[in-house]
């Protein structure tokens, strides 16, 4: 190799070192090229990456050819030029460009007259195709073949670690923004998450999900991709909302698991994940669970020792020719806690899967979920990270005792009347009112709200605040706004305040300068003391 | 979004009209609408079951009221079945809503 040349390598291999690693890949790859034109006195320099879930090559970086990359020129695997290098995996000479040696008009357009191309390899592997071009016509030698295929290796390697070091970082933020940034707030309920991801730094198809659904059932999603990285990351991301989305046209736990199979099944072939889907009805006495391969629940009741729920396993989501789903329901008393989790937590090495869900149930206690999942993280994973990601979810029934008072602030809009009625029922409930409170204080609430809906505020609007809190033996519910009531035009509003004195023990309406203020007083019990 | 079903049937001169889910003042007038579309002048009776209804307040009871008095004119005669332990049981007492139509505890 002649001096010169070798002093040109040097100046390749310095292109890849740490100077240069702020850069991201298309930007590091720009840098090369540059050099290698200079190396070999060529005109243009283009690579292509192959994009491996298309099966096509995309150009990825050029030099000397304006737009490409910004075009977004996709090869097919064996079309043209570039095609032929990546089918072959060996070195191309094109002397003279024409219609029928290249694919695209997008080379000759620029004038290039003869072509050089090399395979981008990993470990024989192909990743891409790199080539050269020349304006005037050029006849390759066997060295310059061989320069090429010099500078393709330190290409290859550059853009394979550079992508992977991309797509980690992608993947982990992509996680990062699927997993809910906060839990929703929820009367009478008590949640805790975590995730912990694993040793090696990468992520996992690991996720959890929770939300409401309008009609007021509370839903607790955990699930597991198979398989690592960004691949997996971004199918738990399309999971997780058809997941919602099903969730949202009704039905029980396996229906809407029965669903999401159906669309992994379709529109991510040769996918498979398993998923627990958890709904508590609206009054959060009872839990409606199906499971789709994914390890059961533990469940702790007050003051005993927590256990497995009896939750049978079907077929994991993506598996053809399962069987029907099944839903189980389990009752959920005050003060109850649920554990759920991914395989992460209870696959140790050097220990048995029986023995580590015994960690796990003596772990799990009814107490507080945050220092709950705190225990449990320390008990299970210890201080290292674990060989796989971790996800926790507790859900704890507060008991009455624990249950404080409740506020609201929504606007005062007729659809906003539905809402606060589902978070009045879940709230009564969990503090334990009888069904003819319940009744009661809902029309009493529900009629101070109408009020505020229709009476309060011009056409700007405004907000409607309700508080419920216990003073045992009664309940006190306050609906407050920050306008004026103007006075009932119709005989429907004057029987909705009959209805408000008939359905509280003591109410009291005060009209005040910055708004007004209902205080209605109901028994917990089911008679009041009218 | 508050949501109601309004199911109707009709035998012998008679019409069933078969509310279920929720009212309140964010669907009442759709309710209303519906209701008033399914009614005829050709029945005799008219029953409406509140038994699936789990909530319903002044909203609901001014349709109900409306509905009275309108078939009150058609000389139709108006049923309630609403059952003792029904969600709107006390809600449709408290309306006194016995003056306008008969209370039956149950459809049979």
């Amino acid at each position: 190799m002649p001096a010169a040349d070798d002093h040109r390598l040097r100046q390749i291999d310095a292109v890849t070192d740490a100077a240069l690693a702020h850069l991201d890949v298309e930007d590091l790859l720009v840098e090369l090229l540059d050099r290698v034109r200079e190396l070999l006195r060529i005109d243009t320099a283009t690579v292509l990456l192959l994009d491996s879930s298309s099966q096509q090559l995309v150009v990825t970086a050029a030099s000397g050819v304006e737009g490409a990359v910004r075009q977004g020129i996709r090869i097919p695997m064996g079309k043209g030029f570039a095609g032929r290098i990546a089918a072959e995996k060996q070195p191309v000479i094109v002397e003279r460009v024409d219609q029928t040696n290249v694919l695209y008009s997008t080379i000759p357009e620029h004038g290039i007259c003869s072509l050089l191309g090399v395979p981008l390899l990993i470990s024989e592997t192909l990743i891409g195709v790199l080539y050269v071009g020349t304006l005037d016509p050029r006849r390759f030698t066997d060295d310059e073949v061989g320069l090429l295929q010099i500078v393709a290796e330190r290409v290859a390697f550059a853009a394979q670690s550079r992508r992977a070091e991309v797509e980690r970082t992608a993947a982990a933020v992509l996680q990062r923004s699927l997993l809910p940034a906060r839990l929703p707030v929820v009367p009478g309920i008590e949640l805790a998450a975590r995730y912990v991801p694993a040793e090696n730094g990468g992520v996992s198809g690991d996720w959890y999900d929770v939300f409401t659904l309008p009609s007021g059932w509370l839903c607790i999603v955990i699930g597991d991709v198979v398989g690592r990285g960004l691949g997996a990351a971004d199918v738990m991301g399309r999971l997780r909302s058809a997941l919602r989305a099903y969730a949202l046209l009704g039905g029980d736990p396996a229906e809407v698991l029965g669903r999401l199979d159906q669309q992994v099944q379709h529109f991510e072939p040769d996918m498979m994940a398993t998923v627990l889907l958890a709904m508590f009805e609206p009054s959060l006495e009872r839990l409606y669970l199906s499971s789709a391969g994914h390890p059961p629940p533990v469940c702790a009741l007050p003051n005993q020792p927590a256990a497995l729920l009896d939750v049978p396993s079907d077929h994991p989501v993506g598996v053809p020719g399962g069987l029907r789903r099944r839903t189980t329901t389990i009752n959920i008393p005050p003060g109850a806690l649920v554990c759920f989790y991914t395989d992460g937590l209870v696959e140790r090495r050097n220990i048995s899967l029986d023995a580590s869900l015994e960690h796990l149930c003596e772990a799990v206690v009814a107490g507080p979920v945050e220092s709950l999942c705190a225990k449990v993280i320390t008990q299970l994973v210890g201080r290292d990270p674990p060989g796989d990601d971790v996800a926790i979810v507790a859900v704890r029934r507060q008991d009455s005792g624990g249950i404080g008072p409740f506020d609201l602030v929504v606007p005062a809009l007729p659809w906003a009347l539905r809402d606060i009625r589902l978070a009045v029922r879940r709230w009564l409930s969990a503090v334990g009112a009888a069904p003819r409170a319940v009744a009661d204080l809902l029309v009493a609430v529900g009629e101070a709200t109408t009020n505020v809906v229709e009476h309060a505020y011009g056409p700007a609007g405004g907000t409607v605040t309700v508080h419920m809190e216990l003073q045992s033996p009664d309940v006190l519910a306050t609906v407050r706004d920050t306008g004026s009531w103007r006075l009932p035009s119709s005989e429907g509003r004057g029987r909705g305040i009959l209805f408000m004195r008939n359905c509280s023990d003591e109410l009291c309406i005060d009209h005040g300068r910055a708004g007004t203020n209902v205080v209605i007083r109901r028994r917990l019990t089911e008679e009041g003391l009218q | 979004m508050t949501a109601a079903k309004v199911e109707t049937s009709a035998e012998d001169g008679s019409m069933h009209i078969t509310l279920s889910g929720e009212i309140d003042l964010a669907n009442a007038a759709v309710v209303e609408d519906e209701i008033r579309a399914a009614v005829s002048n050709q029945p005799t009776t008219v029953s409406v079951d509140l038994t699936d209804l789990t909530y319903m307040d002044s909203a609901g009871i001014r349709i109900l009221f409306v509905l009275a008095s309108r078939l009150q004119a058609l000389r139709i005669v108006l049923e309630l079945i609403v059952p003792l332990d029904s969600p709107t049981r006390r809600i449709v007492e408290l309306s006194g809503f016995e003056s306008l139509a008969t209370l039956r505890p149950g459809s049979h």
